[in-house]
C-alpha cells in the first residue's frame, strides 16, 4: 500500500480532490447555505482529471485514445452531475448523457451491438417513462427533498476508498490473464498442402468441443470478439436456456408491473 | 502459454467502469428522489457492465458481452417493476421523498437523523398492507424457535 501510495501519489490526489469536489457540489443540508456550483465543478473535474491522468501509458493509437477519453470523460462527468443535480430532470438528462458515454465506451471495447441495445433500452425506453413520471409528479417544479442530501460525507468518503483499493489493486498487482492468440490458420493450410492423406472438407485443426468450456461463445478468426455472428452464436448456442429464461424473467416482471401499478378506479395520480 | 498482467489500456476501462459504479453508490445512498434513487443504481449496472464487456475482450471470448445483455434484460425488467413501485407509492403520499416511508425500517432500528427539515407526515392508513421489514439478526416472530 505505502508502494502503491509513493508510486502513484496523483490517483491519491485526485481521488481526494474529486471527493471534495463531489461533497461541495451536493445539495446542502442547510437550506440557507447555497454553494457556488462553478466552483464544485471545476473542483471536480479537476480531481477528475488528476485521477485520469494517472492511469499509465497507453499503447493505442491516436483515433481509438481520442474517443476514450472524450467518453470516459461524458461517462465520469455527467455521473457526478448527475448524482449531484438539484433538479431530478436535470439528473435524468445527464444520467442519459452518461448512458451514451458508457454506449461509446462499449464501442471502443468493441461491443458495438451492446452499445446499440443499451442506447435504445435506456435512451429509448427509460429515460422517457422516468422523465414522464417526474413531470407527472412534480409538476411544480423541484420540492424541498431534492434541494438536501443524506448522509453525503460518510457516503462519499465510503465509495471513494472503496474506489482506492480498487486503483490499488489494478495498479499495483494487475491481474494476470493467459492471453488467447487469434490468428488466421496459415499454418493449417500449408500443412493441407504437404499432408495430403487430409479429408479437403474437413476442418484441419477442429477444436474439441469438449475441451474447452462454452467453446462457443470463444471467437476465432473470422468472427471476432463482438460481431453479431459470434454474439448469436454465443447467446443462442451456449446461453439457449439462459435466453428462454431471460424471456420469462421479462414477462413475469410486465405482469408484475401491472399488477402493481395504481388502477383506474383507485383514483388518480 | 504463460499468464501476462492486464496492459494499462484494459487497466484505464476497469478504473472508469469502477468510478461508474461508486458514483451510482453514491447517488444511492445520499439522494432522496425516489427516482433518482433508480436511476442510480441504473448507472452502477452500467459500470458492471462495462467491467464484462472488458473482461470479455481481454479473455477473447463473447461471454462478457452475453452476459452484459443479460443484465440489461435484468435492468429492463427492474425499471418497470421500480416505475410501477414508484407510482403506487406516489399515489399514496403524494411525494416522491422517501424519508416519508422511513416507517418501513426495522422496528429495531432507530429513526433516520431528519436534520433541520422534518418531512410532511404521511396517514398511518397509508401504510396498510405494506410489510414492516423484519428485525435482522433475531428469530422472527412466531417461529418454532420463539417460545
Amino acid at each position: 500500500m505505502n508502494v502503491w501510495m509513493q508510486q502513484h501519489p496523483a490517483t491519491l490526489l485526485g481521488l481526494v480532490i474529486w471527493a471534495f469536489g463531489i461533497l461541495w457540489l451536493m445539495p446542502s443540508r442547510r437550506p440557507g447555505q447555497i454553494r457556488s456550483q462553478r466552483i464544485g465543478i471545476s473542483i471536480a473535474a479537476a480531481g477528475l482529471l488528476l485521477f485520469c491522468g494517472s492511469f499509465g501509458k497507453s499503447t493505442s493509437d491516436l483515433a481509438s485514445e481520442v474517443m476514450f477519453w472524450v467518453f470516459a470523460a461524458g461517462a465520469l462527468g455527467c455521473g457526478v452531475l448527475m448524482i449531484t443535480s438539484r433538479n431530478p430532470v436535470y439528473g435524468a438528462l445527464w444520467f442519459a448523457l452518461s448512458t451514451l458515454s458508457t454506449c461509446g465506451l462499449f464501442m471502443v471495447q468493441s461491443a458495438p451491438f451492446l452499445a446499440a441495445a443499451t442506447i435504445i433500452v435506456y435512451a429509448g425506453a427509460v429515460i422517457v417513462t422516468f422523465l414522464f413520471v417526474i413531470m407527472l409528479a412534480q409538476q411544480s417544479g423541484a420540492a424541498g427533498y431534492d434541494q438536501r442530501s443524506q448522509q453525503a460525507i460518510p457516503a462519499t468518503v465510503a465509495a471513494f476508498v472503496l474506489l482506492g483499493a480498487l486503483s490499488m489493486t489494478l495498479q499495483s498487482a494487475p491481474p494476470q490473464f493467459v492471453r488467447v492468440e487469434i490468428q488466421a490458420p496459415v499454418v493449417q493450410e500449408q500443412q493441407a498442402g504437404t499432408m495430403m492423406t487430409l479429408d479437403p472438407n474437413k476442418p484441419v485443426n477442429p477444436p474439441e468441443p469438449d475441451a474447452i468450456p462454452n467453446y462457443l461463445s470463444r471467437a476465432d478468426y473470422k468472427t471476432p470478439v463482438g460481431s453479431l455472428k459470434g454474439l448469436g452464436r454465443s447467446l443462442f448456442g451456449d446461453y439457449l436456456f439462459a435466453v428462454e429464461l431471460a424471456g420469462t424473467l421479462l414477462l413475469v416482471a410486465s405482469i408484475g408491473a401491472i399488477a402493481i401499478a395504481p388502477r383506474r378506479e383507485e383514483g388518480a395520480l | 502459454m504463460t499468464p501476462t498482467p492486464i496492459t494499462p489500456d484494459e487497466i484505464r476501462v476497469l478504473l472508469v467502469a469502477a468510478g461508474l459504479f461508486i458514483l451510482g453508490g453514491i447517488g444511492f445512498i445520499t439522494r432522496r428522489n425516489l427516482i433518482l434513487l433508480v436511476l442510480s443504481a441504473e448507472l452502477m449496472l452500467h459500470g458492471v457492465s462495462l467491467t464484462l464487456v472488458t473482461f470479455g475482450k481481454i479473455h477473447q471470448n463473447n461471454e462478457g458481452q452475453a452476459f452484459t445483455i443479460f443484465v440489461l434484460t435484468v435492468a429492463a425488467c427492474e425499471a418497470g417493476l421500480a416505475l410501477s413501485l414508484v407510482l403506487s407509492l406516489y399515489r399514496k403520499s403524494h411525494s416522491l421523498d422517501i424519508r416519508l416511508w422511513s416507517e418501513l425500517r426495522e422496528s429495531d432500528v432507530a429513526p433516520p437523523d431528519q436534520g433541520e427539515s422534518l418531512p410532511a407526515e404521511i396517514a398511518k392508513s397509508a401504510y396498510d398492507g405494506i410489510p414492516k421489514l423484519t428485525p435482522a439478526g433475531v428469530a422472527p416472530m412466531g417461529s418454532a424457535g420463539r417460545s
